[in-house]
């Protein structure tokens, strides 16, 4: 009887164990698809109502040693701030945007990429016929499976962004909400506009608002005057064509003196910008901005702003204060003398005395 | 244009739309280099229309020719209501070309009531012309992302670990588990590109292991789950994003050393413009209560490399 309790007993605290450890050994994992791939990022199209347009993606499995599964499907997004993020909305019974292409859009389901291999896939985008002018945008999300095993899965997606434009009359509205000289976002400060910096700006950036029913792309030019030196122009201030989406407002930040260089990717060149010192002097700057935007067929409008900032280094700061520091000095001395070229030296001695 | 060669005498075919249907007797037409009808007017070097002959008009017509100077017509007529917003088309003979091929060059068009190209403006708008030197057959490269994600992976994507999760062991109030992954990210788009992170904190069942809202230290004997992409010392985990191009950084939020945060659908890492590829090493913490319910914490965190608009 004993023998039997110490038995039971046993085999009770094994199963307590067991039910109290909170992680398990890893496993061995079965077979996995590669999760490194080359995408499209981006797709435009301008098609009429009633017409369609066919279209590959190329997809490329960059992983020398597995192949690449994934499956394929159309979500509708929209902006997440100011920038040009897109917010995917990945829930299955998310609600369908005004915008949405994923009527319009087929692509296949799936696709297995054999290692260091590439595939072309046929994808078409037709719009019915007496279909309203507008832009439509969805996106393609290419996803590798989920893995078995470990408290950390990882999983890789890439995204298509495809966007449409249905030419004819539209309902274009871009207003200026701000303008002026602008600071990145950095790990302790958001991103700003600036009215005083003491540090040298870089950008010049300007926001707009979208209530139109078309995304925007807007082209044209700003122009810096300064206390000191020439104008400074830019010329291209939306080099990129970046867009700004329904309903969004959208910052587009442009390098007051910029850097071209070119880079290899991939094993081919391609043209990089960076923002480089524009060499400003301190001061009071005036910036005024002139864009124009407008869909073809559509009157073109202009959007004109005016902005100013300070610059004031902490340098110039200082050297203004000596300089102020000496003045006042010059002038007290001056004043002195003066005083006793008029009153004769017994005003110095009276002076004395009174002290 | 009937020839792009630079320097040639050739024959210009303007088209457009009238925008407002009044009585329009002018249409100015001015090329220069800068498109901006406010911006001073810059002659693109060596073009010449002089000599310009209106040989040919459609939709609007009734137009003679009226030749101000080397880069300056205007079209003249009886001022007449635009009869409709079709298109209406002008063919110029005798151009002279511009000799830069470096530099496109614009007309800028302006419509007025009045006969001379004076008074209220109507409409504007401008169309974009170059010359070039023959046909060049070249390629282009089109615009790619490349991504990869694994535990560990290689700068250009071509080799991973083909490991695809990380176990980090078992949970204790009195340490901080960790773990990390990589991926690796560029671009040649001009619109760069973003990472976004996508899932739900370690969950055994309906317990949840939090995660912080924003940049937090890690707290043992605290439930928190929490990922950055730096290099950290406390506890000493990850690495510093790799790869001589500093376009692709962490985001402000995944770049405080020795702080954490998740949120799902929080962009990660992102690049503004091109960007060759960078390795970011992601960072991992795991702190657990004493009453943390026993189970087995699980989750499956997706990557989301996406081009941006």
């Amino acid at each position: 009887m004993k023998r039997f309790t110490s038995i039971v007993s046993a085999a009770f605290a094994v199963v307590i164990a067991a039910a109290y450890t909170i992680a398990i050994p890893v496993q061995p994992v079965s077979a996995q698809s590669s999760a490194a791939l080359s995408i499209a990022p981006k797709k435009n199209y301008v098609i009429e109502p009633g017409k369609s347009v066919k279209d590959k993606l190329t997809i490329r499995n960059l992983d020398n040693s597995s192949p690449l599964q994934l499956t394929l499907r159309v979500v509708d997004f929209t902006f997440t701030d100011d920038g040009g993020t897109p917010k995917l909305f990945l829930a299955e019974d998310a609600p369908q945007t005004t915008w949405s292409l994923k009527p319009f859009m087929t692509v296949p389901k799936s696709v297995t990429i054999p290692k260091n291999g590439s595939k072309t896939l046929d994808m078409s985008v037709a719009i019915p016929a007496g279909h309203g002018a507008g832009s439509y945008y969805s996106a393609i999300i290419y996803s590798t499976g989920a893995p078995d095993g470990g408290n950390v899965g990882l999983a890789a997606s890439g995204v298509t962004l495809v966007f449409t434009n249905i030419p004819g009359k539209v309902n274009e509205d871009l207003k200026l909400e701000k303008f002026g000289a602008y600071r990145e976002a950095t790990a302790n400060n958001p991103a700003s506009y600036l009215f005083l910096t003491t540090d040298e700006p870089q950008k010049i950036a300007y926001t707009l608002k979208n209530s139109g029913n078309v995304t925007e792309a807007p082209a044209g030019s700003i122009t810096l005057n300064g206390w000191f030196g020439s104008p400074i122009t830019i010329n291209n201030v939306n080099p990129n064509g970046s867009l700004a989406l329904i309903g969004q407002s959208r910052t587009y930040t442009a390098c007051i003196k910029l850097k071209d260089a070119e880079v290899d990717f991939n094993g081919q060149k391609t043209k990089s910008t960076a923002c480089d010192s524009p060499g400003l002097f301190p001061g009071y700057y005036s910036a005024k901005l002139d864009l124009f935007y407008g869909q073809n067929g559509n009157r073109t409008q202009e959007i004109i702003g005016s902005a100013g900032f300070w610059y004031l280094p902490w340098w110039f700061i200082i050297l203004v204060i000596v300089v102020l520091a000496i003045l006042a000095f010059v002038i007290w001395r001056v004043y002195g003398w003066v005083r006793v070229k008029l009153y004769g030296p017994q005003y110095k001695k009276r002076s004395s005395r009174r002290r | 244009m009937n020839s792009t060669t630079p320097g040639a005498t050739t024959s210009y075919t303007v088209s457009f739309r009238y925008m407002t249907p009044v009585t329009t007797g002018s249409v100015d037409m001015l090329f220069c280099i800068n498109p901006i009808p406010y911006e001073p007017c810059v002659t693109p070097p060596g073009l010449d229309v002089s000599n310009a002959v209106l040989s040919d008009q459609s939709g609007e017509t009734g137009y003679t020719a009226d030749i101000r100077s080397a880069n300056h017509i205007v079209l003249t007529r009886t001022p007449s209501v635009i009869s409709s917003g079709d298109m209406s088309s002008y063919k110029f003979d005798n151009i002279v070309n511009p000799t830069d091929t470096a530099t496109s060059f614009s007309i800028r068009l302006s419509s007025y009531a009045s006969t001379n190209a004076t008074g209220p403006l109507i409409d504007f708008g401008s169309v974009k012309g170059q010359v070039t030197n023959g046909i060049t057959i070249e390629t282009q490269v089109p615009p790619m992302l490349i991504f990869c994600v694994a535990e560990q992976v290689s700068e250009d994507c071509s080799n991973t670990n083909d490991n695809y999760y990380t176990d980090m062991g078992q949970l204790d109030a009195n340490s901080t588990l960790t773990a990390q992954s990589q991926m690796a990210v560029g671009t040649n788009a001009t619109g760069g590109f973003a990472i976004m992170a996508n899932g739900a904190p370690p969950a055994a069942g309906t317990n949840v292991i939090d995660a912080p809202s924003v940049p937090t230290l890690s707290e043992k004997g605290s439930n928190q789950f929490g990922i950055n992409l730096v290099a950290n010392t406390s506890p000493a985990v990850g690495n510093d994003p790799e790869g001589a191009f500093a376009n692709a950084i962490p985001s402000p939020d995944y770049s405080v050393p020795d702080q954490y945060k998740f949120v799902s659908g929080d962009v990660v890492a992102y690049s503004p413009n091109v960007s060759l590829v960078r390795k970011f090493t992601v960072s991992y913490i795991l702190n657990s209560s004493q009453d943390l319910r026993p189970g087995v914490y699980s989750t499956t965190i997706t990557y989301i490399a996406s081009g941006r608009f």
